[in-house]
């Protein structure tokens, strides 16, 4: 599974999973902290719809961490104060980084996480689409 | 006269500071950060977009801590959002990838997608509530049962039924207002520009701009200020008079390149989602064309910003707007960008407006000693 869609899972998904996977790697390599989970901002650059040009909307907060096992290194980036979930994440990368056999296994659980995503936006959708105007027309 | 160094002040600081603290808790309550980001959706939202800062949890913290004041929060989160290091930029970001939570367009009734009005005010009377005050958390539990229990598993068949809608309408994608009015050649086509964007925050901001650095100034403008100047322009103190073609509120997906290797779209880095309120306004103008015939054109004006902050993403569409026209014969003040873009920053006019509080014995002094100098001079005239 390639990172963008195993990183949208994982951030959208529960810390349960992400220290469950990041675990399983703790228990059975050497895991060095390059970068303890620190701040830091990303700068946002959007395209405007009415010219399609690109302008800066602003920053977004970012917590950040870097781990290596043997001799791959991890990252793991995630939205706002969240140093747990950004540690696991770069184990997790780094994990798949170094191509451990640890992560064939992992495809079956991040699916099922993917699907659970997927179902509670759908019930937002659901909610949502009920405020979806019905337009009739008035016979006068 | 030169400066005069004076000192004495400092007790009174410390003492002033310690009644600031006072004031914020002496009524023996305490409201944690999580009530506020639970309960204070649109204050949040004011302070993250004005702050140019989408931190949730940081914008409840300064609101906390400066009592609710939005010109003091903001200024705190400007400041800690200063001290932390920019590490990436994000991929470019379209606004046709939204996780839609209400879209509705006052120029069209019947557009792909349907008028979605999700949460908002605009549909309510504006009476106080005063059943709030007896509001408890198990009232709220029941009421989130209830909003669950409708949302998805009351009935299958409805579910199902709604769940076919959307796949048939996926609303998450449906065309924008505007692409359909291009289509249809309603709307000059417009190229994909990838310049470089300025970013205000690293150079200041230089005139003539460039359309990135007004969109940003604008994005980050207290919503205030942004509302004022968008309705003078309407009131007849600019050459405007917008239609909403589309007004969007979601969530936008965020993802930068994978830093520590080369890679393709598919090794990009997912770090969140951001809520936005996006606007297009049409605005209709007269265009001259050969033989002084006249005809009826439509130009947009572009609004985004951080969290669901509808009046100002309007206004803000209205000034780009009435920023873009060059060439008016008698523009005013709103047309001009020196005076929109330079005072409409949250931090920067409550700055220099606060500073006047700060002491100017010294230049006041010497105002005083002309004016006694004057009078002398009058007195001297009289009597002679």
């Amino acid at each position: 599974m390639q990172r963008k869609r195993r990183t949208t899972i994982l951030v959208k998904g529960s810390m349960e999973l992400a220290r469950t996977l990041a675990e399983e790697i703790l228990e059975r390599y050497q895991v060095q902290i390059i970068q303890e989970p620190q701040q830091g901002l990303v700068m946002v650059k959007m395209r405007d719809q009415s010219q399609h040009t690109l302008f800066y909307i602003g920053e977004v907060l970012i917590t950040e961490c870097k781990v290596q096992i043997e001799d791959t290194i991890g990252l793991g980036i995630i939205q706002e104060q969240n140093p747990q979930k950004a540690y696991y994440l770069a184990i997790i990368d780094s994990a798949y980084n170094a191509n451990l056999f640890e992560t064939k296994a992992w495809e079956e659980l991040l699916i099922r996480e993917e699907k659970k995503n997927q179902e509670l936006e759908e019930q937002e959708r659901l909610q949502i689409l009920k405020t979806k105007v019905d337009f009739t027309t008035m016979s006068l | 006269m030169g400066y005069v160094a004076v000192k004495g002040g400092s007790s009174a600081i410390e003492e002033s500071i310690k009644r600031l603290q006072y004031q914020r808790i002496k009524a023996k309550k305490k409201i944690d950060v999580e009530v506020i980001q639970g309960t204070l959706r649109g204050l949040i939202d004011k302070i993250m977009s004005e702050s140019s800062l989408y931190a949730r949890e940081l914008a409840a913290l300064a609101i906390k801590q400066a009592e609710g004041n939005p010109e003091e929060a903001t200024f705190i989160l400007r400041a800690y959002r200063s001290t932390l290091p920019r590490k990436y930029y994000s991929q470019v970001v379209d606004t046709e990838d939204m996780r839609i939570e209400r879209r509705i367009s006052a120029a069209l009734k019947d557009i792909p997608g349907g008028q979605i009005l999700g949460a908002s005010y605009d549909y309510r009377h504006r009476l106080l509530d005063f059943e709030l005050y007896e509001e408890k958390i198990e009232d709220l539990e029941k009421l989130l049962q209830e909003f669950e229990a409708e949302g998805w598993s009351n009935s299958e068949e409805e579910a199902s039924g709604a769940k076919q809608k959307t796949s048939e309408h996926s609303y998450t994608k449906v065309p924008k207002v505007i692409s359909f009015l291009r289509a249809e050649g309603l709307l000059p086509p417009v190229k994909i520009d990838d310049s470089e964007p300025d970013d205000i925050t690293r150079k200041s901001i230089e005139f003539p701009t460039r359309r990135s650095a007004r969109l940003q100034t604008l994005t980050r403008g207290e919503a205030g200020a942004v509302t004022a100047l968008g309705y003078a322009a309407i009131r007849g103190y600019g050459m405007v008079h917008p239609t909403v073609g589309e007004l969007r509120v979601g969530y936008l997906p965020i993802h930068i390149d994978y830093p520590l290797q080369e890679g393709n779209e598919e090794d990009a880095v997912y770090i969140g989602e951001i809520e936005v309120t996006e606007v297009e306004s049409l605005i209709p103008q007269v265009i001259e064309k050969e033989k002084g015939r006249k005809e009826i054109e439509f130009t947009v004006g572009y609004g985004l910003c951080y969290g669901q902050n509808e009046t100002k993403a309007i206004a803000m569409s209205i000034l780009d707007s009435c920023l873009a026209k060059k060439d008016l014969l008698s523009p005013t003040a709103v047309h001009d960008e020196e005076f929109v873009l330079l005072h409409i920053d949250a931090v920067e006019a409550s700055g220099f407006i606060s500073h006047l509080k700060l002491p100017h014995y010294v230049t006041f002094q010497s105002e005083l000693d002309s004016l006694r100098k004057t009078k002398k001079k009058e007195e001297n005239h009289e009597s002679i």
